[in-house]
């Protein structure tokens, strides 16, 4: 055995299980971390745009054109389950929950009578390198690219325009933010639909390293909103890169030590105990920590 | 001085269940005859599809418990389902030739859920968990339990005589040993065997459920559903009343856990089967959807809708995999057209006419009237 090469491995490992997190939680940061609507569908979106991305680059688009198709479904998608029933669910958690649920058995299944039970594929993209007698996809470090360069620009939608300040206003206080002449309908409907494209973005990249199938979602939704839910509101980013790293090096180490199995577990029971110790989450505890120091 | 029925059917009213007219209790009391003399006119199979429906039905008032009546919503009910059939099968495999009843597995089948709920509620009512979180992380557990029985179809996950089987679901170990039983009850020699697909299995069922139902009537009614249900509309307030929520979550918890857990040991007893698939989503959400759909704050709404959607879901696989898809539309329609349940919205309805048609009776259904 070759040191560098199981080092890179575990890297490698490590690098890939946080893009998987951070892939699928970043539309419901903006869903949940944001407007306060769990979309128990986020994991639907993703197969939405699963889809979408296969089915248009098995058609002869290049792939980071199917991708951008697979947001743009996905998107379109989000704004129609907003109108038509998410919107009357704002502040209400646990009913947003169920119907939300439900929606996502809706989509799951009417994707299973439209497409079919049988799996699609789409082959992987760039190639390998190898070090030291371990071979690695290029992919997925492009992945990890993405993931962080879709989490920057968030930032910077967020942060730097517009629009992001009038998202934030309208979250802050819907009814001042309305009175000083924001549509504030229009701002969460945007928010969901953006919050359902990165769904779909995630669903046409994660498309590429494994089957698609209708329950292609199913797996996604408790992960990522176990993520976001352990990142916290206060710095959702910054929480959820935390969380990411956290619970992806927990399921490394266990995966690589004993089986994949317990890798996932492992996953779910250091989310659990952290919450146990940060039931608001990271970026909160992080933000109290801090202003705890400041004050002494 | 009142007569002694009359106390105990008031001790069954109150304003946290719908029906308290004299109409309803003679209605359910007729559709109650209707329900015991079934098996006389209706066909075997319609008999065993009926015992399966009032299984349901026990699992739905579970779930109805802790959501309706606490405000704790479990995705991840069918966890503690599944947990008590499994207990019961593994435990009445084991037992069922040394002690020739099945007293102690159907025990089992109870206490392990309960247990399973005692430490989960442990760690999340007393860390003051939010509710969202309490739902998913229930869902996440049963979805961990669900991958990990999937994997067990190594011989070396055997529990004495019992195999837990991975996809091939729970059996005995060798060929020698006997599989899982039929619920027999009794000591010795004298021991009643109620067979999954005879009559007399669903007079059992029938018996249980009502049981359950009035003992959940009684319950909800009583001192301690009026701390649920103030746990459940402001739980600072009730702390400061004095009232450890806490406590009071985590004992429901267990007694939900304790129903779901009869529940599913009736259904393993019943199909003398148990399969991982029971943690997996589909069978979460549907108990979820019969009680959405029937009204989660009240009993015997949920009840009324579980044996029609159940009935439904069977009608509906003749027309091939639909039948999820139209319950989910079902589910999506009742929760914006009636946020509190359909059932129970037609329930008040059917109060307010039998209140203004001059019955003097007092109807509390009104009383309860407001969505919130």
């Amino acid at each position: 055995m070759d040191l560098a090469g199981q080092l890179t491995s575990y890297l490698y490992q490590y690098f890939d299980n946080a893009t998987f997190l951070i892939l699928a939680a970043l539309g419901l940061i903006l869903i949940y971390g944001m407007m306060g609507v769990i979309n128990m569908a986020h994991g639907e979106l993703m197969m939405i745009g699963a889809y979408v991305a296969t089915y248009s680059y098995h058609a002869g688009l290049p792939i980071p054109l199917a991708v951008l198709c697979a947001g743009i479904a996905a998107g379109l998608a989000g704004i129609v389950m907003e109108l038509l029933i998410v919107r009357h669910f704002y502040n209400q958690l646990l009913s947003s929950l169920v119907v939300t649920w439900g929606l996502s058995l809706v989509l799951s299944q009417g994707a299973l009578l439209i497409l079919g039970p049988s799996t699609l594929n789409m082959p992987t993209p760039l190639g390998s390198f190898s070090v030291g007698g371990f071979s690695f996809g290029v992919y997925r470090m492009a992945m990890t690219v993405v993931a962080v360069l879709l989490m920057a620009g968030i930032w910077i939608l967020l942060r730097w325009t517009r629009f992001g300040n009038q998202a934030q206003a309208t979250i802050e206080n819907p009814r001042m933010a309305a009175a000083l002449g924001i549509d504030t309908r229009w701002i969460y409907t945007t928010t969901f639909a953006i919050g359902a494209a990165l769904g779909g973005v995630a669903g046409g990249m994660l498309a590429m390293t494994t089957a698609v199938s209708p329950f292609f979602g199913q797996g996604y939704t408790a992960v990522a909103f176990i993520t976001v839910v352990l990142g916290g509101g206060a710095n959702a980013l910054v929480g959820l890169a935390v969380a990411a790293g956290y619970l992806s090096g927990v399921q490394t180490l266990l995966s690589v030590m004993v089986n994949q199995y317990l890798g996932y577990v492992s996953l779910f029971a250091a989310a659990f105990v952290a919450l146990l110790v940060m039931p608001s989450g990271i970026s909160d505890f992080l933000e109290r920590r801090r202003s705890r120091k400041v004050q002494r | 001085m009142e007569p002694p029925q009359s106390r105990i059917i008031a001790a069954l009213n109150g304003p946290q269940t719908l029906g308290n007219s004299a109409f309803f209790w003679i209605f359910a009391i007729l559709v109650l005859i209707v329900a015991i003399f079934f098996p006389f006119y209706a066909s075997r199979f319609q008999v065993i599809t009926a015992s399966n429906l009032a299984i349901s039905s026990l699992l739905a008032l579970s779930l109805c418990l802790i959501w309706g009546y606490c405000g704790i919503l479990s995705l991840g009910q069918a966890s503690f389902y599944c947990v008590g059939g499994y207990a019961f099968g593994v435990v009445g495999i084991n037992l069922i030739e040394s002690a020739g009843n099945t007293n102690l597995a159907l025990i089992a089948g109870i206490v392990a859920p309960v247990l399973l709920a005692a430490v989960l509620g442990w760690l999340m009512f007393y860390r003051r968990l939010k509710g969202v979180y309490v739902a998913i992380l229930m869902l996440i557990v049963s979805l961990l339990l669900g991958l990990f029985m999937r994997q067990t179809a190594d011989p070396s996950y055997a529990i004495g005589k019992a195999a837990l089987g991975g996809m091939n679901g729970l059996r005995p170990e060798s060929a020698g040993d006997p599989g899982i039983p039929n619920i027999t009850l009794g000591f010795g020699e004298a021991v009643a065997v109620f067979d999954g697909r005879s009559a007399g299995f669903y007079w059992l069922v029938l018996a249980i459920l009502v049981l359950v139902f009035l003992g959940l009537r009684w319950l909800v009614n009583s001192t301690y559903g009026y701390i649920l249900i103030a746990c459940r509309e402001d739980s600072e307030r009730t702390e400061t009343f004095g009232y450890d929520i806490r406590l009071v979550q985590l004992s429901v918890f267990c007694l939900s856990a304790a129903i779901a857990g009869l529940a599913g040991t009736l259904y393993t007893a019943w199909g003398t089967y148990i399969h991982p698939d029971g943690f997996s989503v589909a069978p979460n959400i549907l108990v979820v959807i019969w009680v959405a759909v029937g009204g989660r704050k009240d009993l015997a709404s949920v009840i009324v809708s579980t044996v029609a959607l159940g009935w439904l879901s069977l009608e509906l696989s003749r027309y091939g995999e639909v039948s999820l898809l139209v319950l989910g539309l079902i589910l999506i329609f009742a929760m914006m057209v009636a946020r509190d349940g359909i059932v129970s919205a037609l329930g008040e309805q059917i109060g307010r006419l039998v209140a203004a048609r001059g019955s003097r009776r007092e109807i509390v259904a009104c009383f309860k009237g407001g969505r919130r």
